[in-house]
C-alpha cells in the first residue's frame, strides 16, 4: 500500500487534533494554524485525486489492522478525494474572506474557540466523506452538528442564540431519526460497515424477508439527513441559522456543512442500500416532490424577504430542493446532475454570502434593500461579486449554474414521467431566482442611493476582494469547463458501486 | 480564423474598460474613445465578413455542446444592420447624451451590447446563439435603465423578466431539441430527422411553438409584446433606436435560426404550430397599430408601432414561403433603418424643445425642418409608398402571402397588412402635417429656428437615404437573397 493511502486517515486527525491544540495557542498562532491545517488537508486531497486519478481505482485502508467485518474502515475514491478537496478550498475563502468581520462579531476572548470550532467541523466533515463505517458517521454526524450549533452561536446576538437552539432541536431530529434507522438497520443486517450492509441488503431483497422494516429503515435514514440539510418543509431552522451568523460561519454552513449530509445520504444510497434497490423504494418519489416543492417555496420566501443575507439563506433552500430533485429521478444522470450542483452551489452561494457581507459594511451595517441602494459602487468589488454570483444562480451559460441547470434538463428528458413536472419546475424557479437576485443587483447599482456612506476601494479590503476574485474564478471553471469534473462525478460514482 | 473573435470581444473588452476606469473622464476623451471603438468595431465586422461558411469552434461546454461560431448570409445581413445602426446611434448619443448622466457607463454598456450583437449573428449553433442571447438581456439592460427613475427601473424590471421568461421557454426546447438531435449546429433546412407525424414528431411541435413564443418575446410578439411599449421609451433615444433597430431583430434572428436552421420548414409547413404563429403574428400587426394610432406620447407611439412592423417580419417568417421569406428579411434591413431614424428624431426633437406629445408639437417642420423632412420621409417608408423601402419589402410579403400554402389566411394575411399601412399612415403623419402646417391660428412669431446639431442630423440623413435606397434598388439585396432563401426553403 503506498504512502498516499495513509493521507485520509491523516486528514481526519490532523484537524481533529488540530483543534485542539488552537485551544492553547495565542490568538495569531491559532489563527495560522488553522489556516495551515486547511490548506495542508487541501494539499493531501489534491494528491490523493492525483494519485486515484492514476491508479483509477478505490481504496479501502483498514483503521489499526483489524479486518472487516470487525475493523473500522476507511475508503476513499476519487470523488471523496475530490469532494475533500473541494471542501477544503471553499472553507480556506470563506474563513480568508470573512476573517476582518470576525473581530467585529465575535468577542476577542472567543477567537480561539472559532478557530477550534472550525476544526472539528472539518474533521467531521472529512470523515463523513472517507467513512467506511455507518456509526462513525453517526458520530461525526453528531460533532458536526455541535460545532455548527458554536459557529452559529458564537456570535452572540439574541436572534443567534435562538437560531442556534432552533438548530440544535431540529438538528438533533435529525440525527435521532438517523439513528434510528441506523439500529433497524444494524438490527437487519448484523453489520455495521457499507459494504458488508450492502450485501446483507442484497440478500433480504432476493429473499424478501423484511421489507418493510429494511424500507422503514432507509425512509428514517433518509428523512434524518434531509432535516439536516433543509429540504423543505424541514428549512424552518436555516433562514436564521445563516442569517444571523457570522459571515464565514453562514458560508460555511451553507454550503458545506448541509453538502456534508446530502453526500453522505450518496454515500448511503449507494454503498449501503444500492442504487437500483433504493431507486426501487417509493422514497425517491418523496424526495423528488418535496425537492420541487422545496426549489419553488424556497425561492418564493426568498422573494417576500427584506433582509439580504436571510434573502440568501432561503435561496438555499431552493438550491437544495434541486439536489434532492436530482435525487429523486432515480437514475445516474440525476444524480451527477446533483453531485455537481453540490460543487457549484458551494461555489456560488459562499460567493454570495462573502460578498453580501462587502455590501452591507458600506451600508452602515444594515442589511436592508433600502440601506443598500447604491452600495455597489460603494464598494465595486463586492458589487460585481454579487453580480456574478447572482448569474450564476439564475442560470446564465458560462457560468456554474447554467451548467446544473443543464444536466438537471438532461437527466430530466431521460425520466418519462418525471419530465415535465421537472423541467416546468426547473423553469418557474429559474424565473423566481432571476426575480430576486436581480431586483437585488439593480438595487445595488441603482442611482440614487444615499451618498452619506463611505466607499470602499481596493486597498481597504486586498484580501477580501482577492477572495471575491478566486471565487468567480472557480465559478466559471466551473461554468467553462464543466466536462473534465463531470467525467470525474461520473468515475467516482463508478466507483461507489 | 480567429478574426471572427475581433468584433466580439473587442467591443466588449473597450466596454469593460470603460465600465472598470475609475474616473468620469472628460467628455472630449470619452466621446472620441467611443467613435473609435465603433469605427473600429465596423470595420472588424466588414473584415470578418470576408470569412464567410469558415466555423470555429472556440470550446466544449460539455463533451457535445460547443460554442462555435460560422459566418452565412443571414449573419451578413443583421451584423451590416447592426454596425449601420450602432455608428449611428453612437454619434447621435455623442450630443444627446450631454443632458443625461453616467455618460462613461452609457458608453461601456453601449459597446458590450455591440459586441454582443455580432456573437449572436456568428453564432454558429443553438448553445452559442442562445448563451449570447441571454448577455444581450443582461448587457442592454443597462441601457433601459439608464435614466434611474422610478419608471425607467419599473421598465428594466419589465424587460428583464419578460425577456427571462422568454429565454426560458426557449431553453426548455433546447434541452428537447438536444435529446432528439444529433447536433445543434445551425445547418440550412433544419437538423431534425422526426417526421412531424409521428408521437416524438408531434411532441416536437409543440416545442417548436414553445420556442416561437419563447424567442417571440424578444420581438414584441402578441401576447408577450408588453415590455416593448414600456422599455423603448423609458431609455434615452439612441439607446431607444439600437432596440428598436436592432435589439428586437435579435428575436427575429432567433426564430429564423431555430424554425429554418434546427427544426426545418418543412417539419413546421402545415401544421397547427404554423396557424397559431401566423395568427400571433396578425393579431400583433393590427393590435400594436391599433395601439401606436391611440398613443399621445411620441416614443411610445413609436414602440408600439415596432411591435407591429415586427410581426409583419415574423408574418413573413412563418409563411414559410421564399417571396414572403425575402420580404421578412428586406422588411428587416428597412424597418431597422426607418424606425432608427425615427427614434433618433423622436430624441433630436426631445433635446432641442423638451416636448414628448405629439400634440403639443404644432409647427415644428416650420422650427427643424431638415429633421422634419427626414420623418416624413421615413414614415412614408413604413406605410409602405413607394420607392421608399417599406414598400418593396410589403410588396414581397403579400405576394408571399398570397402564394403562400396557408389556407385562408392568403387572403386574410394581405388584408391585414393593408388595414395596418392604413394604420401607420394615420399615426405616422399627423405630426407632418401638424408640424408643417400649424394652422391658421398658429402664431409664428413664437417660431425659432431649432434644427439640432450637425452630429444628430448627419445620423437621420444617412439612415433616412438608406431606407430610401433599399427601396429604390432592392435587386441588389433580393439578389444577394434568393440563392440562399431556394436552401431553406
Amino acid at each position: 500500500m503506498d504512502f498516499v493511502c495513509n493521507f485520509p486517515f491523516f486528514s481526519i486527525l490532523i484537524s481533529l487534533f488540530s483543534g485542539t491544540i488552537c485551544s492553547v495557542l495565542p490568538e495569531k498562532a491559532a489563527k495560522a494554524v488553522n489556516r495551515i491545517v486547511i490548506a495542508a488537508v487541501g494539499v493531501m486531497s489534491g494528491i490523493l485525486l492525483l494519485y486515484l486519478l492514476g491508479t483509477g481505482e478505490s481504496f479501502v485502508y483498514w483503521m489499526g489492522h483489524f479486518p472487516a467485518p470487525w475493523g473500522n474502515e476507511i475508503r476513499a475514491g476519487i470523488l471523496e478525494a475530490g469532494m475533500a478537496l473541494f471542501f477544503c478550498i471553499i472553507m480556506y475563502l470563506s474563513m480568508a474572506g470573512g476573517a476582518h468581520k470576525l473581530f467585529d462579531e465575535v468577542e476577542e476572548s472567543k477567537h480561539n474557540l472559532y478557530y477550534i470550532l472550525i476544526n472539528l467541523l472539518l474533521s467531521s466533515l472529512l470523515a463523513l466523506v472517507y467513512t467506511n463505517d455507518m456509526f462513525t458517521a453517526y458520530v461525526f454526524v453528531e460533532i458536526n452538528t455541535i460545532s455548527a450549533c458554536g459557529l452559529i452561536m458564537i456570535r452572540q446576538v439574541g436572534r443567534t442564540i435562538e437560531a442556534a437552539v432552533r438548530y440544535m432541536i431540529m438538528s438533533l431530529l435529525g440525527s435521532g431519526l438517523f439513528l434510528f434507522g441506523l439500529c433497524i438497520m444494524y438490527d437487519l443486517t448484523g453489520h455495521l460497515l457499507m459494504s458488508n450492509i450492502k450485501e446483507s441488503v442484497a440478500l433480504l431483497i432476493q429473499s424478501g424477508e423484511y421489507q418493510i422494516p429494511l424500507i422503514v429503515s432507509v425512509a428514517l435514514m433518509c428523512i434524518g439527513l434531509c432535516i439536516k440539510s433543509a429540504l423543505f418543509p424541514f428549512h424552518a431552522w436555516l433562514p436564521d441559522a445563516y442569517g444571523y451568523s457570522t459571515v464565514s460561519s453562514a458560508a460555511i454552513l451553507s454550503s458545506l456543512v448541509s453538502k456534508g449530509y446530502i453526500f453522505l445520504l450518496i454515500k448511503i444510497i449507494y454503498r449501503v442500500i444500492g442504487f437500483e434497490i433504493f431507486n426501487n423504494t417509493r422514497i425517491i418519489d418523496v424526495l423528488f416532490v418535496f425537492g420541487l416543492l422545496g426549489m419553488i417555496f424556497g425561492s418564493l420566501s426568498a422573494i417576500k424577504e427584506n433582509d439580504i443575507r436571510r434573502m440568501i439563506a432561503y435561496s438555499s433552500v431552493a438550491q437544495i430542493g434541486y439536489i434532492y430533485m436530482g435525487f429523486g429521478m432515480g437514475t445516474q444522470a440525476g444524480m451527477v446532475a446533483s453531485v455537481f450542483h453540490i460543487l457549484s452551489h458551494a461555489a456560488t452561494k459562499s460567493l454570495l454570502f462573502i460578498a453580501a457581507i462587502g455590501l452591507t459594511e458600506v451600508s452602515g451595517g444594515s442589511r436592508k434593500f433600502i440601506d443598500l441602494t447604491g452600495a455597489g459602487y460603494r464598494n465595486k468589488w463586492a458589487g460585481v461579486a454579487f453580480t456574478a454570483g447572482s448569474l450564476s444562480m439564475v442560470g446564465v451559460p458560462l457560468f456554474s449554474g447554467f451548467i446544473s441547470k443543464l444536466l438537471f434538463a438532461q437527466a430530466a428528458v431521460q425520466v418519462e414521467g418525471k419530465m415535465l413536472a421537472a423541467l416546468i419546475v426547473l423553469g418557474i424557479s429559474t424565473v423566481l431566482n432571476a426575480i430576486y437576485f436581480m431586483k437585488t443587483v439593480i438595487r445595488i447599482y441603482a442611482t440614487t442611493g444615499d451618498t452619506s456612506y463611505p466607499c470602499i476601494t481596493f486597498k481597504d479590503m486586498k484580501v477580501h476582494a482577492i477572495v471575491l476574485l478566486f471565487f468567480i474564478v472557480l465559478n466559471i471553471i466551473l461554468g467553462v469547463s464543466s466536462q473534465p469534473i463531470v467525467n470525474m462525478i461520473e468515475q467516482g460514482l463508478a466507483m461507489f458501486a | 480564423m480567429y478574426l471572427i473573435l475581433l468584433p466580439i470581444l473587442f467591443p466588449i473588452l473597450a466596454g469593460l474598460c470603460l465600465l472598470v476606469y475609475r474616473k468620469e473622464p472628460e467628455r472630449k476623451l470619452l466621446t472620441a474613445f467611443t467613435g473609435i471603438c465603433l469605427v473600429i468595431t465596423g470595420a472588424l465586422v466588414v473584415s470578418a465578413l470576408t470569412l464567410a461558411r469558415q466555423s470555429l469552434t472556440l470550446f466544449y461546454l460539455t463533451r457535445t455542446l460547443p460554442i462555435c461560431f460560422r459566418i452565412d448570409e443571414i449573419s451578413v445581413l443583421f451584423s451590416l444592420l447592426t454596425v449601420i445602426v450602432f455608428i449611428c446611434a453612437g454619434l447621435f448619443a455623442f450630443v444627446y447624451m450631454k443632458h443625461e448622466q453616467k455618460e462613461k457607463r452609457y458608453y461601456g454598456f453601449y459597446l458590450m451590447v455591440f459586441g454582443v450583437l455580432n456573437a449572436l449573428c456568428f453564432a454558429g449553433n443553438l448553445i452559442t446563439f442562445y448563451l449570447f442571447f441571454e448577455l444581450l438581456t443582461l448587457s442592454s439592460l443597462p441601457l433601459v435603465l439608464h435614466t434611474g427613475t422610478k419608471e425607467a427601473i419599473m421598465a428594466g424590471l419589465k424587460y428583464l423578466f419578460y425577456s427571462l421568461c422568454g429565454a426560458y421557454a426557449s431553453l426548455f426546447g433546447i434541452y428537447f431539441l438536444y435529446h432528439n438531435c444529433d447536433t445543434l449546429t445551425f445547418t440550412a433546412g433544419g437538423v431534425l430527422q422526426v417526421s412531424p407525424a409521428s408521437p416524438e414528431g408531434r411532441f416536437l411541435l409543440l416545442i417548436a411553438f414553445v420556442m416561437i413564443l419563447g424567442f417571440g418575446v424578444k420581438a414584441g410578439m402578441f401576447p408577450m409584446h408588453a415590455w416593448l411599449p414600456t422599455a423603448h421609451p423609458a431609455a434615452p433615444a439612441p439607446a431607444s433606436a439600437a432596440l428598436s433597430a436592432v435589439i428586437v431583430k435579435a428575436g427575429v434572428l432567433a426564430l429564423i435560426r431555430v424554425i429554418y436552421y434546427i427544426f426545418g420548414a418543412d417539419f413546421l409547413r402545415g401544421s397547427w404550430v404554423q396557424t397559431a404563429w401566423l395568427t400571433l403574428a396578425l393579431v400583433t400587426v393590427f393590435m400594436g397599430s391599433m395601439l401606436a394610432y391611440r398613443e399621445p406620447v411620441l416614443k411610445k407611439r413609436l414602440a408600439y408601432s415596432t411591435v407591429s412592423q415586427l410581426s409583419y417580419i415574423l408574418f413573413g417568417l412563418a409563411v414559410m414561403h421564399p417571396d414572403a421569406f425575402t420580404g421578412g428579411l428586406l422588411h428587416v434591413l428597412a424597418h431597422g433603418f426607418i424606425k432608427g431614424s425615427l427614434f433618433l428624431i423622436a430624441g433630436a426633437i426631445i433635446y432641442t424643445t423638451g416636448k414628448t406629445k405629439v400634440h403639443e408639437l404644432r409647427g415644428i417642420g416650420k422650427e427643424m425642418p431638415l429633421t422634419m423632412w427626414c420623418y416624413t420621409i421615413v414614415s412614408l417608408g413604413l406605410i409602405g409608398i413607394p420607392p421608399t423601402g417599406g414598400f418593396v419589402s410589403k410588396w414581397y410579403l403579400a405576394i408571399g402571402g398570397l402564394a403562400g400554402d396557408i389556407g385562408i389566411f392568403r387572403y386574410i394575411g394581405p388584408i391585414v397588412l393593408l388595414i395596418s399601412a392604413l394604420l401607420t399612415a394615420g399615426y405616422l403623419l399627423p405630426l407632418t402635417i401638424q408640424g408643417f402646417f400649424p394652422g391658421a391660428d398658429y402664431d409664428y412669431n413664437t417660431l425659432q429656428k431649432r434644427e439640432p446639431a450637425r452630429l444628430m442630423t448627419i445620423p437621420i440623413l444617412f439612415m433616412t437615404i438608406l431606407s430610401v435606397i433599399v427601396g429604390l434598388f432592392p435587386n441588389i439585396i433580393t439578389d444577394y437573397l434568393t440563392e440562399f432563401v431556394s436552401t431553406l426553403l
